[in-house]
This record gives structure tokens, C-alpha cells and sequence, in this order.
């Protein structure tokens, strides 16, 4: 009697056996590095309606983030100014600019400019600016060196992961308070113990549980 | 074998095509759980097409006023007296301490520093760029602004004078106050020789801009 499965087939247990640990560990690798927030989120620059650069504003005339973005202290959400920031200046400087026909076609008509979002959380996740910046989280731990962007980027995967991150061992992202906007402070570079500054008045405890975020 | 070949160089294709992590791009990130991610809700300064102008956070209706903010304290909100004056003191809550001062120095540096400068010359960086302004930010230190009144700077700082555009909405009514308290601070320092500052003040004293 002729066998049923020609002698080659002999071979497939020990394919599939060999193949198949290679074949898991590539989609696992495939999925770890291409579907991440690293991957997917990082480096998002949409292309804004006024060429505004932070670079200038911010780098090289040395603007606090504040100045511009003055409710992150008290509020959930850093807001985007208002047209009248942009005015407060430039009814002065570059009044005749065309990069600024927008800003200066927004005051007059009171409609707001379409400033594309850059950095957005999904809804199902809680963020409020005002205690990060209490507990001493510099911007440019987050948000990258703005002050050195033309056109601002993602610089961080504001991944769940990442978050947890920092939530378990706050200490190495912690600066003095008087230090969060300052873009040049380097973590690296300062001795920095957050135990032991007197300026903090009680120390930081960053919410673990599920509901901490997800209310 | 050519099968097995052409396979190894789509997927090194397909996997050269979708690059690194951290590469810049135009297009929104891809967000696989869309009606999560984006949930039908009103998010702040989020455009919503519920509304004829779109905006999600509604104007208050004319002539209404949020509970808390009737400002009826004139010398707190307006820098006023009774009898209409700028008020020369700090309004009634708002003691004069180093820490207030410290808050002062703060503030100012955000809000102010831009165009004034850090010593209230108005030389700022602002003023230093982009062709310059057509009217030069005012210097505290000249004479005509010795004798005002804090509630001077308060106002002024509020409601903006001449080609200065108010910034009440910009900094809370508390924050103003102490920014005028650093302006005269920075006053009474700014044209004095180190000598004749106390020697604790003089290490102190803010940095001159050249």
C-alpha cells in the first residue's frame, strides 16, 4: 500500500517548530515597534495656518512659555493664546508682515485662527497641566526643546507606558519649581534632590490606580 | 528560490517604506480606536459644528457675570477709591511681603520683561527685533513716572495705555498688583548706585541690561 503523506512531509513538525518561534517573535517585534505611540504619534508636525516659529519666540527672544500659554499654572489645558497675545507685539513689530495676514485678518474680524492641535491625548484619558507644573515637571520634559523647533513636533510618545513611567519614579523628571519653564535646564547637568528643597512644600505622589487617569 | 527572494525584498521593502520611530510627518497620527479616541464631547478651544461659529467654548452671554465675579471691590479690580483717584496702596488681602515681591518679580518677567525690560527701561527683547517698535515701551525710570501711584501700574497693566493692549485677561487681578509692586520696586533700585543699597540688596539687586 502507497503512503498516504509523501517522506517530505516528515519534515513539517520540525519546520513548523523551528519557523514558528521566528515567525511570533517577528510579528511581536513588528507590532512592539511599529504600532507604538513611539512610532505612530512621535514626530507629528502638521503644518500650522501662521508660520509661527517657537524657535524665535521662545529660543532666541527668550519669551516665557507663560507668556503666551498662561493658564497651564491654573488650568487643565495650556491654552492656545488668544489672537490678541500675537496683537499685543505685533501691532508694534512686523505690522506689515504677510506671514501675520491671518493674525492681523483675525483681530480685526474677532474670528478665531484654526491653529492645528499638535498634542492630543485620547478622550478616554485625564490630563490636567496645573499639577504637573506645581510638582516641578519642566515643559521640556514633555513637550521636547520648543525652544529650538521652527515648527512644533511631537517629541514624546505620550504613550500610556510613558506616563506610568514617570508616575512610578517621578524624582529624575523633577526640577526646581522656579526652573519648569526654563528651556535649558538640564536634568542631566544639576544635582537636583526634590526631597530636600525646601521649596516644595509637600512631596510629590503621582496617582498609580486606574481611575487616576481614567475617570 | 526567486519566489523566497521576492518575498524577503517586499517586506524589506514594505518595512524600509514605513521607516523609524520619530520620523517627521504632516498627517495626524493614526489612532486605530477612533470612536474612543475622539469622543463626542466638547474639549477646551475645540471646534464643534453644533454651534453657528463653531466654538465649543461658549462667549458668556452679554451682560451676564459668573458667580465670584461681580469685581465689585473697586480698589482690588480698578486700582480706585472711593472718590475715583488711583489708590496708592494695595488693596485690602494683598499684604506687601517679601514673598509677594518675589511673585512681583515673577510675573513681571513673563508678562512685562518682553517689551520693558528686566530693569524697566524699555529696552525688552521685544523692542530689539523685527525693526523695532514705532513707540518705545515706557522706561520707569523716568521722571514723569516717579511720582504715579501703584494703582498706576495696576491700571495700566489691566486695561493698557496708548499703544499697550491691556492684559487682565492674560494675568489674574492678584498677579497684577504684585507686578506693581515690582515696578516700584524696581523704581526705587533701578537708578541707584550699588553703593547706596543696603549690602544684603546688593547681591540682590536685578541685572542691568546694557
Amino acid at each position: 500500500m502507497p503512503a498516504i503523506f509523501p517522506r517530505w512531509t516528515n519534515n513539517i513538525p520540525i519546520a513548523i517548530g523551528l519557523l514558528a518561534p521566528l515567525v511570533g517573535a517577528g510579528l511581536i517585534f513588528v507590532v512592539w515597534y511599529w504600532f507604538s505611540p513611539s512610532y505612530t504619534d512621535v514626530g507629528y508636525r502638521p503644518e500650522q495656518p501662521v508660520p509661527y516659529s517657537h524657535k524665535l519666540h521662545a529660543g532666541d527672544m527668550g519669551i516665557d512659555c507663560r507668556y503666551c500659554h498662561n493658564t497651564v499654572e491654573r488650568a487643565a489645558h495650556a491654552a492656545i493664546p488668544p489672537t490678541q497675545t500675537c496683537m499685543n507685539c505685533h501691532e508694534q513689530v512686523k505690522t506689515e508682515s504677510l506671514r501675520l495676514r491671518k493674525v492681523r485678518e483675525s483681530y480685526k474680524t474677532g474670528e478665531p485662527i484654526e491653529w492645528v492641535r499638535v498634542h492630543q491625548l485620547p478622550d478616554y484619558a485625564y490630563f490636567n497641566h496645573s499639577p504637573h507644573v506645581a510638582a516641578g515637571v519642566g515643559c521640556a520634559t514633555c513637550h521636547g526643546r520648543v525652544d529650538k523647533m521652527e515648527v512644533v513636533e511631537m517629541d514624546q510618545p505620550l504613550s500610556m507606558g510613558w506616563c506610568l513611567d514617570c508616575h512610578r519614579n517621578p524624582e529624575p523628571n523633577l526640577r526646581p519649581l522656579d526652573q519648569v519653564t526654563n528651556m535649558n535646564w538640564d536634568p542631566t547637568q544639576e544635582a537636583y534632590d526634590p526631597k530636600r528643597d525646601p521649596a516644595r512644600k509637600r512631596q510629590v505622589n503621582p496617582p498609580l490606580h486606574c481611575s487616576g487617569c481614567h475617570r | 528560490m526567486a519566489r523566497v527572494r521576492t518575498t524577503w525584498a517586499a517586506m524589506a521593502a514594505l518595512l524600509t517604506v514605513m521607516g523609524c520611530r520619530g520620523n517627521r510627518s504632516n498627517e495626524p497620527p493614526v489612532h486605530l480606536q477612533q470612536n474612543m479616541d475622539f469622543q463626542e464631547r466638547g474639549e477646551a478651544q475645540e471646534r464643534n459644528d453644533f454651534f453657528a461659529d463653531g466654538r465649543v467654548m461658549r462667549p458668556p452671554v452679554p451682560g451676564t457675570i459668573a458667580v465670584g465675579y461681580l469685581k465689585e471691590d473697586d480698589h482690588l479690580w480698578r486700582g480706585r477709591l472711593p472718590n475715583g483717584a488711583l489708590a496708592d496702596e494695595l488693596p485690602a488681602g494683598i499684604e506687601l511681603s517679601a514673598a509677594l515681591l518675589d511673585r512681583g518679580q515673577e510675573r513681571y518677567n513673563i508678562y512685562c520683561q518682553p517689551c520693558h525690560g528686566e530693569t524697566g527701561h524699555g529696552n525688552g527683547p521685544a523692542t530689539r527685533r523685527g525693526g523695532g517698535f514705532a513707540v518705545a515701551p515706557a522706561n520707569f525710570h523716568q521722571q514723569k513716572f516717579l511720582p504715579v501711584t501703584l494703582g498706576y501700574f495696576f491700571d495700566v497693566a489691566s486695561n493698557g495705555k496708548g499703544s499697550m493692549k491691556g492684559y487682565k485677561a492674560q494675568i489674574p487681578v492678584e498677579d497684577r498688583w504684585a507686578i506693581a509692586a515690582w515696578v516700584r520696586t524696581l523704581q526705587v533700585t533701578g537708578e541707584a548706585s550699588v553703593d547706596e543699597l543696603p549690602e544684603q540688596a546688593q547681591n540682590q539687586r536685578p541685572r542691568r541690561i546694557q
